[in-house]
């Protein structure tokens, strides 16, 4: 399996389960060592300050659940080599809404709110590079649009983001590329643009009914 | 060995642990329960009037029939018979087999000098088994130090299993090693922890010989205090090499529920030590004694009580540290590198056949 990268790029990765997409990350993540090649980073091979400029997002919840969120952020922002760890939590408990949970165990939080603080601890010593493991599964559509969001956002800022997700509408919309793998191997990659091709021209008629989505994501609003 | 993100694991180990309320009410009733074993015995006396027996040869029946007038005062009663005497009075002697009653030796010292006051120099006691005044005492010292050391290292080794575990478990061990080497989490997480179980010995320590002291429960004197200072430093000792086994232990299974059937071995071993050390308080010059001195597993318990009676030889002492942390210096890289190999394992338990076989490539 070889893939690139590029900066700024929303990198989506699908597959069937047990295909080896979270082998893949843990290895980009230098987690776990490769049978074989190599992870490069603007050209260099990875070593460990490389990787703390990282920031990672497991599939399950990846936090302490007896740590109070502040702490336990400012902690890993710490651990990330973060200068000012505590304004680092700060802020990021601000931009996410937390504010109000921050003295509050990880463990008594919502499932919402364990996902921003589990998004926010991959986010807090501002990473080069997003990896995460199905950021979307359990998520609402209101909680999906958010996620999306700030990933856009971050991506924009011209920090990759490479995520995998079960979802794949949710990729096509997001991703401008991405890598569909099975059995540890890849199968394709590419931009969406390559992947889909020129198309064929087809004539259709469509009867427009709003969706499931449209109508939760009204009835929220 | 120590960079700051051992440091940053350490002090977050030691805050959170010591922030728990079940540690701070543990800690707590250990001291209060020290106090109180150390206080209340003396206040209590021997529980009401003491019962004395004195025989007495013709020189000194004076002495004797003073005594049982003076009884009293001495919160005692005597009798002057031969039949099984607690002390003879012969000559200007007490004699007896064992050590006399502080209480009685009082009372009959005191009835010496009323007789001829400032005149008569004090009697002698002479006994047939020269003997520690400090010897009951000791032995609760020695009994004391066994408890305190099991509980310790029971309990700290635990805490650092299910430390690991438990980051496994949550999956919170991934985000840590994306940032941080495993040897550094390993050692922050066996450092911190240990650096709080000798502070909470240290802090018992310090409060138990200060209220021993001061009901005059122990004489404080440099053998009291080396022997304290010797079970901390055996318990870093235990600790290091204990703990680096609980680690790898925690880290060969995904979940706190399955943590039992991978530490029990250890478990066991510190309980063995544990009734080993007991065997050892009262034969501390035996055959199990000095073969305990020298197994790296029973030794961190079976040795702070024998140093606690005063019956080790320094060269032993020396000799056990030694053997002691050889052992530890060869345990902990093998244990950090099974922990390594397999704390990402999150699906299933490994076997420890599979994780040394790990630990080799």
């Amino acid at each position: 399996m070889s893939f690139r990268v590029e900066p700024g790029q929303m990198f989506g990765f699908v597959g069937p389960n047990g295909a080896g997409k979270t082998t893949t990350m843990r290895i980009v993540m230098g987690v776990l060592a490769p049978d074989a090649g190599e992870v490069r980073w603007n050209g260099e091979q990875l070593h460990t300050r490389m990787r703390a400029r990282f920031g990672y997002m497991p599939e399950e919840r990846g936090l302490y659940p007896k740590m109070r969120v502040k702490p336990q952020l400012s902690y890993l922002a710490a651990l990330h080599g973060v200068d000012d760890p505590d304004a680092a939590a700060d802020r990021w408990i601000d931009r996410l809404g937390l504010t109000e949970r921050a003295g509050d165990r990880v463990e008594e939080l919502s499932l919402g709110n364990q996902q921003r603080v589990q998004l926010a601890a991959a986010l807090v010593h501002e990473p080069e590079l997003l990896v995460l493991d199905e950021p979307f599964s359990g998520l609402d559509p209101v909680g999906v649009d958010v996620l999306s969001g700030v990933l856009l956002d971050y991506a924009r800022t011209g920090v990759p983001v490479v995520f995998s997700s079960h979802q794949l509408e949710l990729v096509e919309r997001l991703c401008e590329a991405v890598a569909i793998i099975k059995d540890g191997r890849l199968v394709a990659s590419g931009t969406v643009e390559e992947l889909r091709g020129p198309g064929q021209k087809v004539v259709k008629e469509v009867i427009e009914r709003p969706t499931l989505t449209d109508l939760f994501r009204e009835a929220v609003k | 060995m120590i960079n700051r993100n051992v440091r940053l694991v350490a002090r977050r180990e030691i805050t959170e642990r010591a922030g728990e309320k079940s540690f701070l009410i543990s800690t707590g009733i250990t001291l209060a329960i020290i106090v109180l074993v150390v206080v209340i015995p003396p206040l209590l006396g021997l529980g009401g009037t003491s019962e004395y027996v004195i025989a007495t040869d013709a020189q000194s029946r004076p002495v004797a029939e003073r005594a049982v007038a003076l009884a009293g005062n001495f919160d005692a009663e005597v009798t002057i018979s031969d039949t099984e005497p607690d002390v003879r009075l012969v000559g200007g002697e007490i004699r007896s087999e064992e050590e006399p009653d502080d209480t009685l030796v009082g009372l009959l010292q005191t009835a010496n000098q009323a007789l001829e006051p400032s005149r008569r120099p004090d009697l002698r006691v002479v006994t047939a088994e020269p003997v520690d005044p400090d010897r009951d005492a000791k032995a609760g010292l020695a009994f004391f130090a066994i408890l305190m050391l099991y509980g310790q290292l029971i309990a700290y080794g635990f805490y650092v299993a299910s430390g690991v575990v438990e980051e496994k478990s949550s999956r919170v061990v991934e985000v840590l090693l994306a940032a941080i080497r495993p040897k550094d989490l390993l050692a922050g997480k066996v450092i911190g922890l240990g650096l709080l179980g000798l502070g909470q010995l240290l802090l018992i320590a310090v409060i138990g010989v200060a209220v021993a002291g001061v009901t005059g429960a122990l004489d404080i004197d440099g053998a009291l205090l080396t022997a304290v200072a010797l079970a901390l430093v055996w318990f870093v000792l235990g600790y290091a090499f204990y703990a680096s086994l609980y680690a790898a232990a925690g880290a060969l299974v995904p979940r706190q529920e399955e943590l039992q059937s991978s530490t029990t071995p250890l478990t066991m071993a510190i309980l063995v030590s544990f009734f080993a050390g007991f065997a050892v308080n009262d034969d501390p010059d035996g055959v199990v004694a000095h073969i305990c001195a020298f197994i790296p597993f029973t030794a961190p318990i079976t040795m702070p009580g024998r140093i606690a009676l005063g019956e080790v030889p320094a060269w032993e002492i020396a000799a056990s540290v030694g053997v002691m942390i050889a052992a530890t210096a060869l345990l902990i890289p093998l244990a950090a590198r099974i922990y390594s190999a397999v704390v990402l394992r999150t699906g299933s338990a490994v076997k420890l056949s599979e994780a040394l076989r790990l630990a080799r490539q």
